[in-house]
C-alpha cells in the first residue's frame, strides 16, 4: 500500500518520435483515485500518445508516468498489474467466445479463478451481456463488442482504467448505451478513469476534469462545469455579409472581449453581461445586414474554440 | 502553454506479480493460441496429412524410383527424415503468421499492457508451435515404420530430440523476428519459402551435400539444416547420420561431430530467438 500517491502523475511527458516528430510536447497532470479524467483534443493532438506512455507501450523521450506513486518505465509490470485499457480499436481474439477472452485476461492478470468467476458473471450482468459471452466474438455487433472489452478491462479490479476513444466509431444509441454502461460501472466500483475523446458531450458527461490537449500540450484543464462557466451564459453566433463591423460593434460595447471568434461569415461571441436580443438590436441600429442569428446554451467546443482557435470534432448526434 | 492539476488522494497498490505468476503466463498463452490454431477437426487434420502424405506416398515413391531393391528402405528412412527438416520450418514458420495476426486483428495489444514480462508471449505462442510440431514428426515417423522405414531405438534417439527441438526454436525463432519485421501476412507469405523451403535442396536432404559442387558443399555446411539433419539421422538411423556427420566435418569421432552439431545447431538457436524475444520486446514499445 502506498499512501499519499495521486492514482496517475504524468511529470512532463514528452514522447519524439523519428523524424522529429514531437508528439507530446511536455504534459503535467495528476488525477486523483476515482476521478475520472478526460483528455480532449482533436486527432493527433497526443492524447493517444500520452495514454501510451501511461500504459507502458509508448516509452517518453523524458518526463515520468506514474500509476499509484510507480513509475511505469521502471516497473511496468507493477504498474500493468494496477491498470488496464479499453482501445480505440477491437482488441480481442475475434475466433473465441467472450467467455474465452475474458477468461484469457483473469489469468494473465493472475485474477483467482473463484474470485474471476464471480466477477466475470456480476459484470457481464451489469453491462447486459451475459446471454452471449459464450458466442464467438466474431458474431457480436460493434457495440457488444465494445461491452465485452470494458468488462474486460474491469475484470481485474484495477485501480485505473485507460479508454482510449471508447465509443470511436459506433452510432450515436450505442454510444449513449456506453455512456450509462460507463458511468453505472464508475459508480459501483469507483476505479479511476483516464479517458481519451474527441466528442465534447462525452467528455462533458463521463469526466470530472477535462484536459484540452491541442498540438501535444495540455492547454487549459479544468472541470467541464468551470469550462463552460467561463463561457458565459449565452452563446450568439451571427451571420453576415460584413463580419468586421459586427465584431467593431461587439467591441465598441465592450460585449465578449476576447471570446469572439470570427470562422467564414460567422461571428460567434459568448456573451456574459448582455442577451442576444440586445446584440441583435445594437446591430440593427449600426444598419449592419444579419442574414440569421441563433442564441444558444454554452458547450465545450466553445471551450475549445477559445482555448485553441480550432473546431474539433463535433458528436454525430 | 502546459497547466498542472493537483488534487492528489491517496490510493492502494496491488502487490507486484510474483515471478511463478509470471510463469504461470506461458500455459495461459500457450493454450491461448493452440485454442486460436486447433479450432475445428479440419485444422488438425491439415497439420497432420502433410507428415502421412511424405511418410506413406512420396517416400516410398522416391525409394523406388532411385533406389535399388536392396536400398529402398534405407532410402525411404533417408527421404522421411529429410521430410522432418521440412516440416518443422515450414510448420514454425507458419506459426509466425499467428503474430501478424494478432497485431492486426487479434489480441496483441492486450496481451502488451498484460503483467507478463513480453518474453513469455513469445514463450507462449513458441510451445504451441513445438506441440504441433511434434505431432507432426510423431505421425512421420510412425506412419512412415509402418511404410517401411526402419529406425534404431535406442539412447541416440536423445540426439534426435535435442536437434529436433534446438531447430525448432531456432525456425520459431526466425518467424517471430520476420512477424515482428513485416507489416502484412503478405510479406510475410512472400518471404516464407527463402526460409523454410530453400535449405531443403541444399542440406543433404535428398542427397549427400558431397553431391553438391564444391562451393555449395561449403555453404551448405554452415546451415543449421544441415547440422540438424545429419542428427536426425544419426539419432534415428546411425549409420546414414554417421555418414552425414563426416560430410560436414570429415572427422572420425563421431560423438565428437555429433556434439560440433548440436552446438552449431545450439549457438544458432540462441542466437536467433534472443533476437527474436528482444525485437518482440522492443516493438512491443514505441
Amino acid at each position: 500500500m502506498r499512501t499519499g500517491s495521486p492514482a496517475v502523475e504524468a511529470e512532463n511527458l514528452v514522447k519524439t518520435y523519428a523524424g522529429d516528430i514531437h508528439a507530446v510536447k511536455g504534459i503535467n497532470f495528476a488525477v486523483e483515485a476515482g476521478e475520472a479524467f478526460g483528455l480532449l483534443g482533436p486527432n493527433g493532438a497526443g492524447k493517444t500518445t500520452t495514454i501510451g506512455m501511461l500504459n507502458s507501450t509508448v516509452s517518453p523521450t523524458s518526463g515520468r508516468a506514474l500509476l499509484g506513486g510507480r513509475d511505469v518505465a521502471r516497473d511496468p509490470l507493477g504498474t500493468r498489474a494496477i491498470s488496464s485499457v479499453v482501445f480505440q480499436d477491437a482488441v480481442v481474439d475475434r475466433p473465441l467466445t467472450g467467455r474465452q477472452n475474458l477468461e484469457l485476461h483473469l489469468r494473465l492478470w493472475g485474477v483467482r479463478p473463484a474470485e474471476g468467476r464471480t466477477r466475470l458473471a456480476e459484470l457481464t450482468k451489469t453491462v447486459g451481456i451475459a446471454d452471449l459471452i459464450d458466442r464467438p466474438v466474431d458474431t457480436y455487433s460493434g457495440g457488444e463488442r465494445r461491452r465485452m472489452e470494458i468488462v474486460r478491462a474491469l475484470l481485474s479490479d484495477p485501480e485505473v482504467v485507460f479508454l482510449d476513444e471508447p465509443t470511436v466509431g459506433l452510432d450515436t444509441r450505442i454510444r449513449h448505451d456506453l455512456f450509462d454502461v460507463i458511468a453505472t460501472l464508475r459508480d459501483r466500483t469507483g476505479v479511476t478513469i483516464i479517458m481519451t475523446t474527441h466528442y465534447l458531450d462525452e467528455a462533458e458527461r463521463l469526466c470530472d476534469r477535462i484536459a484540452v490537449v491541442d498540438a501535444g500540450t495540455i492547454v487549459a484543464c479544468d472541470s467541464p462545469s468551470n469550462f463552460l462557466a467561463s463561457i458565459g451564459i449565452e452563446v450568439l453566433e451571427v451571420r453576415a455579409d460584413d463580419t468586421h463591423r459586427v465584431v467593431e460593434v461587439l467591441r465598441s460595447h465592450g460585449i465578449a472581449p476576447p471570446d469572439i471568434l470570427v470562422i467564414g461569415g460567422t461571428v460567434t461571441a459568448s456573451l456574459r453581461t448582455t442577451d442576444g436580443a440586445h446584440v441583435l438590436h445594437l446591430l440593427a441600429e449600426e444598419s449592419i445586414h444579419v442574414r440569421s442569428a441563433t442564441t444558444r446554451s454554452p458547450s465545450l467546443d466553445d471551450v475549445y474554440l477559445r482555448l485553441t482557435g480550432d473546431r474539433i470534432t463535433v458528436s454525430p448526434n | 502553454m502546459t497547466i498542472t492539476a493537483t488534487p492528489p488522494t491517496a490510493i492502494s497498490v496491488q502487490p507486484r506479480p510474483t515471478p511463478s505468476r509470471r510463469v504461470r503466463a506461458i500455459p495461459t498463452l500457450t493454450m491461448r493460441r493452440l485454442t486460436l490454431s486447433v479450432r475445428n477437426p479440419r485444422s488438425i487434420a491439415v497439420p497432420v496429412l502433410t507428415p502421412l502424405l511424405f511418410a506413406l506416398v512420396i517416400a516410398p515413391a522416391l525409394a523406388n524410383t532411385i533406389a535399388t531393391p536392396a536400398g529402398r528402405d534405407t532410402y525411404m528412412t533417408y527421404v522421411a527424415l529429410a521430410t522432418a527438416g521440412l516440416l518443422i520450418p515450414l510448420n514454425c514458420m507458419f506459426s509466425g503468421l499467428g503474430v501478424i495476426v494478432d497485431r492486426q486483428q487479434g489480441a496483441m495489444r492486450e496481451l502488451l499492457v498484460a503483467p507478463i514480462r513480453r518474453s513469455s508471449i513469445v514463450v507462449g505462442n513458441l510451445v504451441a508451435a513445438l506441440a504441433i510440431t511434434a505431432l507432426q514428426l510423431v505421425v512421420l515417423i510412425a506412419a512412415s515404420a509402418l511404410r517401411g522405414a526402419s529406425y534404431v531405438t535406442s539412447l541416440h534417439l536423445l540426439w534426435f530430440l535435442a536437434a529436433a527441438l534446438l531447430f525448432a526454436i531456432l525456425m520459431y525463432g526466425m518467424a517471430e523476428i520476420l512477424a515482428t519485421r513485416l507489416p502484412s501476412p503478405e510479406e510475410y507469405i512472400g518471404v516464407l519459402p527463402v526460409i523454410a523451403i530453400v535449405p531443403f535442396f541444399f542440406a543433404g536432404t535428398l542427397f549427400p551435400i558431397t553431391s553438391l559442387p564444391h562451393w555449395l558443399a561449403a555453404m551448405a555446411k554452415v546451415l543449421p539444416l544441415t547440422h540438424a539433419l545429419a542428427l536426425f539421422r544419426y539419432g534415428l538411423t546411425g549409420h546414414s547420420g554417421v555418414q552425414a556427420l563426416h560430410n560436414i566435418w570429415g572427422m572420425s569421432n563421431v560423438t565428437v561431430m555429433a556434439s560440433l552439431s548440436l552446438l552449431v545447431l545450439a549457438l544458432f538457436t540462441i542466437v536467433i530467438f534472443t533476437g527474436a524475444v528482444r525485437l518482440f520486446a522492443k516493438a512491443g514499445t514505441s
